[in-house]
């Protein structure tokens, strides 16, 4: 979905307002399987497919560095950018080094407004950016889940990045300009399933912070929104998943994307690498088959947009 | 022209043709990645009589047992060593061959398994060695495949 942001630089309280209603208010269409097979589901497991559709929420997890053995979400993943490498933070219920102290509160400020409980901004390298417009439901059962996961004890990492780009406080000039929370707002002209993928993609799913070029304040291009960036995290490149047939998936069915995000195969019959692989083995391919449906549908309805992704010559 | 006259004159012509180690080498790499193609089309073939729920189940079988016949044929395709020019293969093909003959071995399993599944027809159990199959190609890519970020295609 392409929106285009407010006239000028909004003030940081109306921005906060902003979030504030999207904290409270707003009903995204859910994910209709679940609550239809019978029982309904208690909030560990809807936090459950919260944080399936959030992609596993796999980058709090070291796997490249510590493989198997990684304690899961317990952070300290290294994610290299073009302003230096950041590393996820400790999201167990650990009180003194993870989430386990926090609030409600504290919960849905971190996801919205990108705000730690001492009131610390958050590297955008976390994507609240796109969870602001997540339900205030979806946020408090994803907590509720994280909450019943084993806690670990281990100790955020501060990044290794140059200044201004290390300082907390620069996120706030990177705030004013690029930071644009608001509700998500269905539309009532498109189908119950079209609305889920355009929640899921923008919202739990982030599909964009990876998907879509950066421009040169780290915000995000609105003009080219997932046409593909090569400054993927982990330096890896980010294909252009638009429908634009040359240099998007305009060449894949609904059903090729559906399948791609259950297995990792894709339409010429080759497998996925890198941080996809994992969203998708952890994450995707764990959703119920209606959401990789809405969010194919979704993909496939957006305007092309031609942009091709290469990496910079010389990388080899 | 007598027939042993015969294969000489081909033989040097040949050799002038491509008298260049460098071309050898591209003509290796080309036979390599037909090979993999191969695979590749077995897997979005299977693929596609999956997702699109096609009434094949039986071909599934013999697409599988096409990747277990694949799997033989790798070791072959990469005995020569060549890793400059148009190619994705990482050294370590060469510098680890019994992680990489494991890696064969993985792929040649789960082919077996996909094939027993689709003889026993239940959709489910398919999927499930289907998903495995996938993971055999990828945990092999993963360790000796250039990513994509690295490949000649730049792409």
């Amino acid at each position: 979905m392409i929106r285009t942001a407010g006239a000028g630089i909004r003030s940081v309280g109306a921005g906060l307002a902003v979030v504030t209603i999207a904290g409270l208010g707003g009903d995204a269409p859910s994910g209709g399987e679940r609550e239809a097979a019978g029982h309904a589901p208690s909030a560990i497991e809807r936090g459950e497919a919260v944080l399936r559709a959030a992609g596993g929420c796999s980058c709090h997890t070291n796997l490249p560095e510590e493989g198997a053995a990684a304690p899961a979400l317990a952070g300290g993943r290294g994610l290299a950018t073009p302003f230096g490498t950041f590393y996820s933070t400790n999201i167990t219920p650990d009180r003194e080094t993870g989430i386990g102290a926090w609030s409600d509160v504290d919960f849905l400020r971190a996801m919205t407004e990108g705000l730690a409980p001492d009131g610390s901004n958050y590297f955008p390298i976390f994507p609240y950016p796109a969870f602001a417009s997540m339900t205030r439901r979806d946020l408090l059962d994803l907590k509720t889940y994280l909450f019943s996961l084993p806690a670990v004890a281990r100790r955020n990492r501060p990044p290794d990045a140059w200044p201004p780009f290390r300082w907390r406080v620069s996120v706030t000039g990177w705030k004013l300009l690029n930071f644009r929370p608001r509700p998500f707002e269905a539309d009532p002209k498109r189908s119950a399933s079209w609305n889920r993928g355009a929640y899921l993609v923008n919202g739990p799913s982030h599909c964009g912070e990876c998907h879509t070029p950066r421009t040169l304040t780290g915000g995000l291009d609105r003009a080219r929104w997932l046409a593909g960036s090569v400054e993927g995290p982990e330096g890896e490149l980010a294909p252009n998943i638009t429908p634009d047939r040359r240099t998007g998936i305009g060449d894949w069915s609904a059903v090729d994307v559906a399948w791609y995000l259950e297995t990792g195969i894709k339409p010429d019959g080759d497998d996925t690498q890198g941080l996809m692989a994992e969203v998708i083995e952890h994450g995707f391919g764990k959703l119920p088959a209606t959401d990789r449906r809405a969010i194919a549908e979704y993909l496939l309805s957006l305007p092309a947009v031609e942009h091709e992704v290469k990496a910079p010559s010389g990388r080899e | 022209m007598a027939p042993t006259k015969f294969a000489l004159t081909v033989a040097l012509a040949i050799g002038f043709a491509f008298p260049a180690r460098a071309a050898e080498d591209k003509v290796y790499v080309k036979y390599r990645q037909k090979v993999m193609t191969g695979v590749g089309a077995d897997m979005g073939a299977i693929s596609d009589i999956l997702k699109y729920g096609l009434p094949y189940t039986a071909a599934i079988a013999l697409h599988a047992n096409r990747l277990g016949d694949a799997a033989a044929l790798i070791p072959t395709a990469f005995e020569q060593k060549v890793t400059a020019g148009e190619t994705d293969a990482k050294p370590e093909i060469w510098q680890k061959p019994d992680e990489f003959k494991d890696k064969i071995e993985t792929l040649k399993k789960a082919a077996a398994t996909l094939e027993e599944a689709a003889d026993g027809a239940d959709r489910d159990d398919i999927q499930v060695a289907y998903k495995k199959l996938g993971k055999a190609c990828g945990g092999c890519h993963k360790a000796f495949r250039k990513p994509k970020e690295e490949s000649y295609k730049k792409r």
